[in-house]
This record gives C-alpha cells, structure tokens and sequence, in this order.
C-alpha cells in the first residue's frame, strides 16, 4: 500500500515506513537508546530526501522520547537540575544546528556532511563499543569475578569554574562541561535528526560521572526538549517536517519498543552490545561505500525555484 | 472503469464533431495562442458559420477550416494521498485527415543542477550549474515518428526535448563545452525522475477523425498549471492547435497540510510535536499495557 507523502513530495510504501519505525523502536527498546541514528540513513536509502528525513525523524524523536520519560519520571530517575543544565546547552547548539543545516542546504553540501558525519559518529561509536563488549566477554570469560572498573574518578570537570551541586547525580561539578556537552548533543541532533541518546548516555556517564540510574532518565528529558525544537525550527525556517511521515515512524516505533525492551531482557547485556555495535559497523560501512563508490550519475539537482 | 469511460468520451467526441455542438466544445479555457495565427479558429467563435460569410450557414464548410477539438479524461492531476503518477487520456477529433503531435509542458522554474567530482577519495558536489525557464515537465506524444513529422515542418513550433533545452538560460558565466555537459546532466536527472520522458508517445489515430493517446505523469510531480498542446499536420504543417491549461495540485488533505507547512511553518511545527507528544505518550501507555 502507497502513501503519498505530502512534504517530501513521493509515494512510499506504509509498510516499509512502520517496519523502519519499528525497527528504530526495537532498537531504542534494546538498548535504551533512540534509535534515530539508524533510521535516518535508512530513510534516506529508500529514496526521502535528506533534509526531509532528518527533520521527519527528529519529530519522530520527540515522541519516542516522551513514551520512555513517562516511565522514567514516574520511577524518578530524573535528574531535573542537571536536565535543565544540559538542556540550556542542547537549547543553544540545536539553535546553531538548525542555521548549519539551512546554510549547508543552500550551498548544496547538506547531503555529503550528513553522510560524512554519519560514517565518522557511527564508526567511532561501533568501533569502541566492539572493543568494550569483546573486552568484558573475554575477562567474565576467565575470571567471572572480576571487578568492574572504578564508577567515579576525578577528572577536568572538577576544576572548571561555575561548578554546581547535583543532589540525585550526587555530582558536584562546573556547569560548563553538561552546558558543552548539551550543546555537541544539540547540534548533532538539529543536523542529523537524531536524540542523541547514543553520544549522550556515554557521555553523561565516562565524562560526567552520573550513576547509571538516572542516566537514561536524565537525557530522555534533555533529548525530549531539544527534538522538539529542533522540530520547530525545521518547520519554522526549512518547511521540511512531513507529519505524514513521521506519525508513521512513531507508530511503527510505539510498537517496536516494548519488543525490544522484552528483547532485551532475555539477552545478557555483553551479546546485546556486540550485536548493536555490529550492527552500527555496517550501516557505517554502507554510508561509506555510498561516498567512496563512483555514483551512477555525477548529477542531481538542488533547490527548484518557481519564476514569476 | 477506464475502458468505459473511453469509449463514452470517444462517442461523447463523435457526437460533438458536428458544427451545432461545436460551443460546448469550446467551454474549456484555453491559452493565448502564439504569434502567427497557428491556432485555428476556435470552433466556439462561430465555426463553420463566421468563419466564411459568403457560404450560406446551411452549407458545411468541409476542409476549409480544420477543426480540432481535444478533450482530457481529467480536468486536473489531482495529488491525493494515495497518489502514484497518473495515466490521463487525452482524446478528441479532427478533420481534415493528418496527424497528430501532443506537447505537454510543465510550469517552468530555475534549476540548479549540482555535479559531483571525486575529492580525495570522496564524491562531492563540487560543481553547480543554475538554468532559467526549465520546464518541470515534457513529454511529447505524436501519431508518426516525430523525425518525419518535424523534417517537414518548417514552423519551429513543435519542439523536441533537445531543441527546447537549447533555449534553457543559463545562469552566470561559464565555459561553453563545460554548459553543454551540465545541460546534458539536468535532462538525464529529470528523465530518470520521469519528468522528461525518452520515449515519444503514440496517438492512436481512428477512422481519419478521431485520435487518443495516453499522458504519463510521474509520483513525483511539480505543481503548477501544465499546458497540453495538440497541433493537427497536414503535409508538414500545422494547420490546427488547441492548447488546454492542466493544473496539477495537491488536493484533499496532502494539499491541507502542504499549505500548512509552506505558509504557517511555526504553526505547523508547533502541531507536528503536539502530534508526536500525544501518538507517544498514548502509544507507551497502552503498549506498556499489553
């Protein structure tokens, strides 16, 4: 069955957009992240315009991430203050992505830095996240006691000015560094269509030092607020968000997510990461091949402008 | 479905090709025709009655002025929600006997044609190339091998896809060679989009009066107010054409929220969240349920 699509201006089969909500979903379930990162390039191989794709998904994000925060607010695994922190941050830097993206689309490059940021972020990501899993699955292997590595170290973020104190994080730390961290996490998100869970959830917990608790908690509520803006601000200046689109997304996403959390329940947390990890490293390499192979036309067109 | 309404529309034509219906024919709305006096006379100012004052009303006036009347299936492409591209008939009647070439042309718009080149390793668009008055659509349809036809017709009113990209306008200054390879890349992105199709059409010819060919138009499909001109032959030259307006527009509810996005973006944006806040939260709730 085909659905016209009324912004990104082509039919597409509902099917294949529920299943790639639904596998973004079982994604998100699995690993507690929103799965944006794989569903944005795989809307863009079936043919949606990047500019489209991204701003779609990061309307999609926005109600993936209200759906998870019901459950973590309600368990209070959120971390409020240093929410807004990060927030304030993801304000300003998904403000600036939104201005990247509308200037990278003008001069026609949206496509190839997508693409570029795409394979350099999910590469990265993979990579560290392979070497992590096959590292703990050796140690458990040999010695199924071995301590896990020290929670709570002191780093830079101590010494840096402005430093506030986080009661649930039980952090005292510069509000610089969750303001930094909040504006990287904006800017991917305003220019990829992601939430960022995947850059955040790390980020929060080797760099900030959060427990592990009030993580997921905490970047649901930043990721929540920063999508929606980001969505705005698309619609607002860009006109690119096609609601049709992403109400597909999101119903396919609302029924992927409880899977995958069940999913995930079942495997042990080191296969889960292996097979997550892998599974970034191809979308990674697909990305790339896209970029290094010589293309079937060297041409395409960019803006269509209507004369008077 | 189709095949019915064809063959209604074909008798529906037959019955019309008499001079007394002639006025109904002409109620659709037609476009200015071009310098030189190419467009027949139109059979709604009068027909065979004006179009000859010494021949007495009740006398037929055969062969002396061509008449050409052209129908669609369709008023309008309509883009709905379940649209896929679109098959419109056009059909119609003609006398005296000649052949048949249809033209359809989209609403015309600056392109700009990106090219990519290899920069260490990576394929980038590097080049950009922007063209005036590129018609979003052309397709040519014709009775005959459209060679032949063109060969004798001296007018240089029918143009084939190559000639009218000649006339495309180039933006800004560059070298010639280098145009010609960006004007070749803009027609091979806009035939694979199914907007310029390579293949010519066939009209279908009857019985020397009436013909019918079918009109492709691709899902994905620019807007604007199409012209679909229908020229009548006769030994390599146009001796009649009709030209008939045919919008193409977003209906229902993709047009809805099409104007939307275009003309209340915050408003929109603000709606695509609440749209989202309530589909996730509702959805959570209940799948949590299950």
């Amino acid at each position: 069955m085909e659905i016209y699509l009324p912004i990104a201006e082509q039919s597409m089969n509902v099917f294949v957009l529920l299943g790639l909500g639904g596998a973004a979903g079982l994604l998100a379930g699995m690993f507690g992240v929103g799965g944006g990162f794989l569903a944005t390039p795989l809307l863009i191989f079936v043919g949606i315009p990047p500019a489209v794709a991204v701003a779609s998904q990061a309307n999609q994000v926005v109600a993936n991430s209200i759906s998870s925060l019901q459950v973590h607010w309600r368990r209070g695994n959120v971390d409020l203050r240093m929410g807004l922190v990060l927030l304030l941050g993801g304000m300003i830097g998904s403000s600036a992505g939104v201005s990247l993206f509308t200037y990278l689309k003008n001069i026609g490059q949206i496509d190839f830095v997508i693409a570029v940021l795409y394979v350099v972020m999910l590469s990265t990501i993979g990579v560290l996240m392979l070497v992590e899993s096959a590292r703990t699955y050796i140690r458990r292997r040999r010695n199924p006691e071995a301590p896990r590595g020290k929670l709570h170290t002191h780093y830079l973020v101590h010494r840096l000015p402005l430093k506030l104190r986080f009661y649930k994080s039980k952090l005292y730390i510069s509000a610089l560094l969750p303001i930094g961290i909040g504006f990287v996490i904006g800017v991917l998100s305003a220019v990829l269509g992601v939430g960022g869970g995947f850059v955040l959830v790390p980020a929060m917990i080797y760099i900030l030092g959060m427990p592990t608790a009030v993580v997921i908690g905490t970047s649901n509520f930043q990721i929540l607020f920063v999508a929606a803006n980001v969505t705005f601000l698309q619609a607002a200046t860009n006109g690119t968000v096609d609601v049709v689109l992403a109400l597909l997304l999101i119903l396919g996403g609302v029924v992927g997510a409880p899977i995958g959390s069940r999913l995930a329940a079942k495997l042990p947390g080191v296969v889960l990461r292996g097979l997550m990890s892998v599974l970034i490293l191809v979308v990674a390499v697909e990305l790339l091949t896209e970029l290094l192979r010589t293309p079937s036309s060297l041409y395409s067109l960019g803006f269509r402008q209507v004369m008077p | 479905m189709r095949a019915w309404s064809t063959i209604v529309a074909l008798l529906v034509g037959l019955l019309l090709a008499g001079p007394l219906a002639a006025p109904t024919a002409a109620q659709g709305p037609r476009i200015e025709p071009p310098a030189g006096g190419i467009f027949g006379p139109l059979p709604g100012t009068g027909g065979a009655q004006s179009s000859d004052p010494s021949v007495p009303p009740s006398v037929p006036s055969q062969f002396e002025t061509p008449d050409l009347i052209v129908d669609l299936s369709r008023p309008r492409v309509s883009i709905t929600s379940a649209f896929q591209g679109e098959s419109i008939l056009l059909f119609g009647m003609f006398d005296p006997p000649g052949e048949i070439v249809v033209v359809v042309v989209g609403p015309p718009a600056r392109e700009t044609v990106l090219r990519k080149q290899r920069v260490l390793g990576l394929w980038l668009n590097t080049g950009r190339q922007a063209f005036d008055d590129v018609p979003a659509y052309y397709s040519i349809a014709a009775s005959q091998p459209l060679q032949r036809l063109l060969a004798r017709s001296a007018g240089g009113e029918i143009l084939s896809l190559e000639d009218r990209m000649q006339s495309v306008r180039s933006v800004g200054q560059r070298e010639h060679e280098d145009l010609i390879r960006f004007r070749l890349g803009l027609v091979e992105v806009k035939r694979r989009e199914g907007l310029f199709p390579a293949a010519i059409g066939q009209v279908t010819i009857q019985a020397n009066r009436l013909f019918r060919v079918e009109l492709p138009f691709p899902s994905r499909l620019p807007e604007g107010i199409y012209e679909v001109r229908t020229y009548l032959l006769r030994e390599g030259k146009i001796v009649a054409a009709v030209s008939r307006p045919l919008p193409v527009g977003k209906v229902g509810f993709s047009a809805q929220l099409a104007g939307w996005a275009d003309n209340e973006g915050p408003l929109y944006g603000l709606g695509a969240i609440i749209m989202a806040l309530v589909v996730g939260w509702i959805g959570g709730a209940i799948m949590r349920r299950i």
